[in-house]
């Protein structure tokens, strides 16, 4: 591997590039899919292929192949090449600025304690079939979904930097959903192994079979459950869910690309322009938003980026304060900053790295607090779990999010279900509501699988992690018809 | 890949198989897409990947595989995958046996294919982005946006004999200018490139981002929207989401349970799906070689059909109809001038975003606008708008439309083709910053 991507950073610099890199990557994923009895599908893909990326004279080429050997390897560098001498025909100022970055040398590795792709399928399919029935068994309950999904990433890449990086990655996740369906609509409920990068241990650590019985009877109580209100309302908000919101109002609108304007024509822009870094109260004091791609377990975590830069751990949000971005080579300069934060990723060996999420989290409260001291301590609020419905506006500031169950609290007590809760605020009036945090016992972390970003677009994954925290005075119910 | 290559794959996948039933489906694409924002190329890349699924049967039992490596000595590795995985699994009981070879015979003969818009360079097109960028640089505003140009192929074989293939060429532009204030945008789609008008599209994106500055705040409330082809497209698509699948209709868990046959919108809405419509033409086969509908989903506001799989046609004694490749709204002859000097107070929607279900059911959704709203009153358009969410029922919606444009082709997931609407009492319920 190193003699072929070596030759390709040859031709390179022979080229006159001023930076070049070479990814070769093999991406392995198997999804289990069952409804009901049957197993609806067993779909196990392989892709494996490499990409090369130039700088030249301060302008982007790239092209990419999936035939790896040493003539082909030739052919796509010195393709990259023309590729970016034609960029270079609608070019700004001097070109793109990329951050220097030391060598690094290393070998990344998720821990695996059983790799998912050689645990046998018919162990797979019992375990999904078992918990449909699980949830089959609830009186109500329509229909059974579940599914399995692993992917692991080997990749190697090299830089003209003179790094040479190989990382292995894996990700697991399960999860299950029941349909309960009445003479009037149809209404679900899913519980997850949570993804995370980790091997089929992972799964057998989570309680499926155990919940799925749970997850039935709440599915059915959705059915019957009262009307979301309509006006202003408490929200607490449990990590299974807030992990979306943060995604979303936070997330996206603090990649320094779309900041920039970069993907204005197609995922958007950020109202968190960069004349407002250090200054835009994002927050309540309280919330501090931390990125980490330092834990291997997290879905953004893989050693170094794309770019060749370490996993790195800071705050995007200090005291309710903006204060850093997440930002690759190209763009770290026009914060001033000298290193990038690392948060570059590409989808597979076919497309070029972009900025993509952190692992972004909101940091645990300092105080003692237990979810269900935040509800004794809440008159009338809506307590939601789960992902559900979601709307953003492409600045980032108008949202509108529902979730996957909720409940009504009334003077501190859980005291029913709801239904069809959304809510709906702007990002930055949202986050200043937020006046508890639990406490770092109930941090959890949740995996996102489907980021959709780019043009063409890819696909990525990370996690976000937080406690239960309550948001004072949002609107809910704007939805209802 | 040429069509013959494909095949021998796809034989000798068929005949390395020990399973009773196998099929091999070969899809492939060569993408050459250069990114442009702020006036200068950001991105330029190109790909070339095919990749093979193979499916291997015995009896009900049902594995599949996939791999992207088509030299011989991997071609045994795939089949070899899905023959263990069929031989482990339980039998499914909706796995149909393979269809025959005269299916075939219903597939469209149409290719879309166009040697000069695969070969379009990379330099072709910087030159193209150049001169609209420095016409742009000029005037202050910033381009961005991204044209894209390649080729694609699907071949399907299985070992009862039944081969299809098809090939196109396709080309895509979208662009946004932006002012301080404001932004436009505007696309362009099609497979062959001579139809391609970069600077047009330029500058519908541009006018409407110069008559989108300084946009004023509306109070959110129910009124008149007009809506532009891509509006249309992206609100309509997500009725085909799981809405029209006939076994989840039947189980009850659709908006559209107990609605077959009858009336769920104005006799003014027809939308069907034809792959051989040359304004969209698309694929005539499915994954399992089944030929793709050309059909009337909704007929003058009446469900007319569901998308049947080949067990649920068999079990409710239906013919199969598969699922649509393409979507075509039927249009009207009232030009979005027309539109606009019939209303009293509107809005006009240049397209939505992020559009997403509240509740599948209903169906409703919530979504924004972008791009370039305008605020209509007493037949003229009088001022730029900020952006709008809006919360609705779209069956609701077709029961709403009041005229309807010339469809045009447009589309961010699947082909489509729509008219500009004008629709009353649109439910807006919250605004944004800009
Ligand atoms: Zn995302």
């Amino acid at each position: 591997m190193k003699e072929l991507c070596l030759r390709a950073l040859d031709i390179a610099k022979e080229k006159g590039v001023s930076f070049a890199d070479i990814r070769i990557v093999k991406h392995h994923t198997q999804i289990v899919t069952t409804e009901d009895e049957r197993v609806s599908g067993i779909q196990d893909s392989e892709s494996m292929g490499f990409g090369v990326r130039v700088l030249l004279n301060g302008c982007w080429g790239f092209a990419a192949s999936k035939n790896l050997f040493r003539k082909e390897i030739e052919d796509v560098t010195l393709r990259a090449v023309e590729i970016a001498r034609a960029s270079s025909l609608a070019k700004m100022g001097s070109g793109v600025v990329f951050a220097p970055e030391e060598p690094h040398e290393a070998i990344f590795r998720t821990p695996v304690q059983k790799d998912p792709f050689k645990v046998p399928i018919e162990e797979k399919v019992n375990l999904l079939l078992g918990v449909n029935k699980e949830m089959l068994r609830v009186r109500g309950v329509k229909k059974a979904h579940s599914f399995m999904w692993f992917k692991s990433e080997e990749r190697h890449l090299a830089n003209t930097d003179g790094s040479f990086i190989e990382s292995n990655t894996c990700t697991s996740t399960a999860e299950c959903i029941a349909t309960a369906v009445d003479e009037h609509t149809a209404k679900t409920r899913y519980f997850e192994a949570i993804p995370v990068n980790a091997g089929y241990e992972h799964i057998e650590g989570t309680p499926l079979l155990k919940e799925a019985q749970r997850v039935g009877e709440e599915a059915v109580a959705h059915l019957t459950a009262k009307e979301c209100p309509q006006g202003k309302k408490d929200l607490i908000l449990h990590p299974s869910h807030l992990a979306l919101t943060i995604h979303e109002s936070i997330g996206h609108a603090l990649e320094l690309d779309r900041v920039l304007g970069m993907e204005e024509s197609l995922a958007g822009s950020s109202f968190a322009t960069i004349d407002k870094l250090g200054k835009l109260k994002y927050g309540s004091p309280i919330v501090n938003i931390v990125c980490d791609n330092t834990d291997p377990t997290r879905l953004a975590s893989k050693g170094y980026d794309d770019d060749g830069v370490p996993g790195q751990r800071w705050y995007i949000i200090k005291n309710g304060i903006l204060v850093d971005y997440q930002t690759g080579r190209e763009v770290c300069h026009t914060i001033g900053a000298e290193q990038s934060r690392g948060s570059c990723r590409a989808d597979s060996w076919q497309s070029i790295p972009i900025i993509r999420q952190s692992n972004i989290g909101l940091e645990a409260g300092e105080e003692h607090l237990t979810l269900e001291e935040l509800i004794a301590d809440t008159k009338d609020g809506i307590y939601i779990e789960g992902m559900g419905s979601f709307s953003i506006d492409q600045k980032r500031l108008n949202f509108q999010f529902g979730g996957d169950c909720f409940w009504e609290i009334k003077n501190g007590k859980k005291t029913c279900m709801l239904k069809d809760v959304t809510y709906q605020a702007i990002t930055t009036d949202f986050w200043g509501s937020c006046d508890a945090i639990c406490d770092k016992r109930f941090w959890q972390p949740y995996g996102v699988l489907n980021c959709g970003k780019g043009d063409p677009m890819q696909i990525a994954q990370m996690t976000h992690g937080s406690s239960p925290v309550r948001f004072r005075n949002i609107n809910v119910g704007g939805a209802k018809l | 890949m040429r069509e013959s290559e494909a095949r021998s794959i796809i034989e000798k996948v068929l005949k390395l198989s020990g399973a009773e039933d196998t099929s091999a489906v070969i899809t492939g694409s060569y993408k050459a897409s250069t990114r442009f924002a702020d006036n200068a190329i950001t991105q330029n890349i190109t790909t070339n990947n095919y990749s093979l699924k193979v499916s291997c049967a015995y009896g009900q039992k049902v594995g599949h595989a996939t791999t992207n490596e088509l030299i011989d000595g991997a071609l045994q590795g795939v089949v070899k995958r899905a023959q263990d995985i069929a031989l482990v699994v339980p039998p499914d009981p909706e796995h149909m046996p393979l269809l025959t070879s005269d299916e075939a015979e219903k597939y469209h003969q149409l290719e879309p294919y166009f040697e000069d818009t695969k070969k379009f360079s990379p330099s072709d097109k910087a030159r193209i982005i150049s001169a609209q960028a420095e016409k742009c640089q000029e005037k202050g505003i910033r381009l961005s946006g991204a044209f894209s140009n390649g080729s694609s192929f699907t071949a399907f074989g299985n070992s009862k004999g039944l081969m299809g293939c098809y090939k196109s060429t396709s080309f895509e532009m979208h662009v946004t200018c932006l002012t301080p204030t404001s932004s436009g945008w505007a696309e362009q789609i099609g497979e062959d490139i001579s139809k391609a008008g970069f600077s047009l599209v330029v500058d519908r994106a541009f006018n409407i981002a110069e008559k989108s500055k300084n946009p004023h705040d509306f109070e959110p409330r129910k009124c008149t929207i007009i809506m532009h082809p891509a509006a249309v497209a992206e609100l309509f698509t997500f009725l085909f989401w799981e809405g029209f699948d006939a076994k989840a209709t039947d189980e009850e868990r659709t908006f559209l349970r107990g609605k077959f046959g009858t009336k769920i919108g104005g006799e003014n809405i027809t939308i069907r799906s034809d792959p051989a419509d040359l304004r969209c033409p698309t694929i005539s086969f499915q994954q399992d070689g089944l030929v793709a509908p050309t059909l009337k989903w909704i007929d003058n506001g009446v469900v007319q059909n569901l998308c049947y799989s080949r067990f649920w046609a068999k079990k409710k004694g239906k013919k199969p109809t598969g699922f649509p490749t393409n979507i075509i709204v039927d249009g009207g002859d009232t030009s979005v001038e027309e539109m606009i000097k019939t209303t009293d107070l509107g809005v006009l929607v240049t397209r939505f975003w992020y559009i997403r279900f509240v509740d599948p059911m209903v169906p409703s959704v919530t979504g924004m606008t972008r791009d370039g709203t305008f605020l209509i009153e007493d037949g003229k358009v009088t001022k730029a708008m900020k952006n709008m969410r809006f919360n609705e029922n779209i069956v609701d919606v077709l029961n709403r439309v009041e005229v309807l444009s010339v469809p045009e082709r447009t589309g961010e997931y699947i082909p489509v083709l729509a008219p500009a609407l004008k629709v009353r009492d649109f439910n807006f319920t919250s605004a944004t910053d800009f």
